[in-house]
């Protein structure tokens, strides 16, 4: 909070932007987040325009922040900062959206640390990809050792594994070479372990990184997959449902 | 056995001679005194020093430098110890091309520690290569005269490679399934880690089986409760035996600095007159002495491997 006021110390009109992508799913920019960060914030003296988003609706995609944004453009042309609760690329496509597509140029802040992409759960979420452009997955037993390893080795283990299979570096986490080790030797396939694998080839990840799709998806198909699902809550009831028992058939 | 003796060090190992190594530390300072005078002192017990890389991920004078310097005003051959934390692939061959320049003749090839443990804990860690894959570069460049992306080297540096193995790692498997890769890879020697425990080593020994690259295994008589301290602390993969470990702390209490002296080597020589004794029946080809600091052991615990 210290960093945040320290951004906006000497500006008056804030715009609060929570994301309805990851940091909603995490609590980090979502509608209560965004809420609590306002009231600290006029706490401080500032006079705060909130824009929550949905969850469905990221700040990291130019079509959807551009509705939030068009909608309070009065409020964005004449506020001091916007403080955005989302990770780097929210905070940077906001950034070129106002700067480009609305024509003002503002102080966009983040609120929020992003440690990157994560998977798992429902409560302990781990980086286990860094999309690097070349993955290495069918090397190394489906485990990614540049993200798992905390020194992200492709020829592993270090001579640092602490006792219980643990890393060198934080010893509540797992020495990702000792899982790979133990996944090779389940599959037989141990032997392997023993080959070198090539040094990674970076060059893949020459940033910054640009993608064009050649079909984008329009707002309209993705309104309408959402329909399909009739309301938020069925969407989310389909994502943490476990998945129907499955019946064995009777053989005739 | 190495295809090419190119070091002191391999002739020796490859005559079937017993093969003591030392261990040099580079300060974090503008000169590399310390470390010469250390070497003078070591000079005809042991064959060859290790000059250590940033040890522990603490920045001090570059070991290319300080191996360099030490070489040249003591005679003493330095093992060049590179590691790959600092260095991406670019500069690693850089600084293996200057070892050969230099007239360095043996690297040992390391993936160091990681940065977060050492004295600069906001560093960016690049770790580009591994231990294995540095290898592997050092075996193209002088081997085949081409580095990684097969360009080829003018008059490639002449240079023994070797890697380190770590006994006393808590998953023995995977550690050993590591060593048979760097072997498959072509190293030319392997230093181990520091061994304190008679049974860890058997086990090593035992579950990586017979090779024909010579092992050195490593010990550290430290010259203070302090430094025996840190590194049971501080070195990943290291457990100080808790006798040994107490032992050396009652030397503390000892005011006279002679007779702590004194001490110290009396516990040192005891421990590790044990070990080396049980040393002779392995397949070790060799000791490596980390007495970082503590040059006069070396002579008196060479003695016992007589």
């Amino acid at each position: 909070m210290e960093e945040i006021l320290g951004y906006l110390e000497g500006k008056k009109n804030i715009v609060v932007v929570g994301c309805g992508g990851c940091a909603t799913f995490y609590h980090t920019g979502d509608k209560k987040a965004v809420a609590e960060m306002a009231d600290k914030l006029t706490k401080e003296g500032k006079d705060v325009t909130k824009i929550s988003m949905p969850l469905g609706m990221q700040a990291c995609e130019t079509e959807k922040i551009s509705i939030f944004l068009q909608k309070k453009k009065d409020k964005v042309e004449n506020c001091d900062a916007i403080l955005v609760m989302s990770c780097g690329d929210g905070v940077q496509v906001i950034t070129e959206y106002t700067d480009e597509e609305m024509g003002i140029a503002k102080n966009v802040y983040p609120a929020n640390d992003a440690l990157g992409l994560v998977g798992g759960g429902p409560n302990q979420l781990k980086e286990t990809c860094q999309s690097c452009g070349m993955c290495e997955l069918g090397k190394t037993a489906g485990i990614c050792p540049l993200t798992a390893c905390g020194k992200g080795l492709m020829n592993g283990p270090c001579g640092g594994v602490r006792e219980g299979d643990k890393c060198e570096i934080d010893e509540e986490k797992d020495c990702a070479w000792v899982k790979i080790y133990k996944r090779m030797e389940r599959l037989g396939e141990l032997d392997d372990f023993v080959e070198m694998n090539d040094p990674h080839e970076w060059g893949k990840m020459k940033r910054p990184r640009l993608f064009e799709l050649k079909e984008p998806m329009s707002m309209m198909d993705m309104m309408g997959s959402m329909m399909n699902l009739n309301t938020i809550s069925g969407y989310m009831s389909m994502m943490f449902a476990k998945p129907p028992e499955q019946k064995e058939e009777k053989k005739e | 056995m190495a295809k090419e003796i190119y070091s002191q060090m391999m002739k020796e190992l490859s005559e079937g001679k017993y093969v003591f190594t030392g261990e040099l530390e580079p300060e974090k300072a503008g000169n590399v005194d310390a470390p010469i005078k250390a070497a003078k002192e070591m000079l005809g017990l042991v064959c060859a020093c290790n000059v250590t890389d940033n040890p522990q991920s603490f920045a001090y004078v570059s070991s290319l430098a300080a191996a360099y310097k030490i070489q040249l005003e003591t005679g003493m051959e330095c093992v060049y110890q590179l590691r790959c934390s600092d260095r991406n692939r670019m500069a690693l061959l850089s600084d293996v091309l200057g070892a050969g320049t230099l007239g360095l003749k043996s690297i040992l090839a390391l993936a160091g520690d990681h940065v977060a443990l050492g004295d600069t804990p906001d560093a960016k860690p690049v770790f580009d290569l591994d231990s294995t894959t540095l290898i592997h570069m050092i075996r193209k460049i002088v081997d085949e005269g081409k580095d990684l992306g097969g360009n080829d080297i003018e008059d490639p540096p002449k240079l023994n490679v070797g890697g380190a193995a770590a006994p006393g790692a808590a998953h023995l498997g995977a550690e050993v399934g590591k060593v048979k890769r760097k072997i498959k890879v072509g190293v030319d020697y392997i230093q181990t880690q520091v061994v304190y425990y008679q049974d860890v080593l058997d086990k090593f020994f035992k579950e990586l089986g017979p090779t024909d690259v010579p092992i050195l295994v490593g010990i550290y008589p430290a010259k203070s409760f302090g430094s025996a301290d840190f590194f049971d602390k501080y070195v990943a993969g290291v457990d100080v035996p808790p006798d040994y470990l107490a032992a050396m702390k009652e030397t503390k209490a000892i005011k006279d600095k002679e007779k702590k002296r004194e001490e110290v080597d009396r516990i040192n020589l005891e421990f590790f007159t044990d070990f080396l004794e049980h040393l002779k029946g392995t397949p070790a080809a060799g000791c490596h002495m980390m007495a970082v600091g503590y040059p006069r052991i070396v002579g008196p615990l060479k003695k016992v491997m007589d």
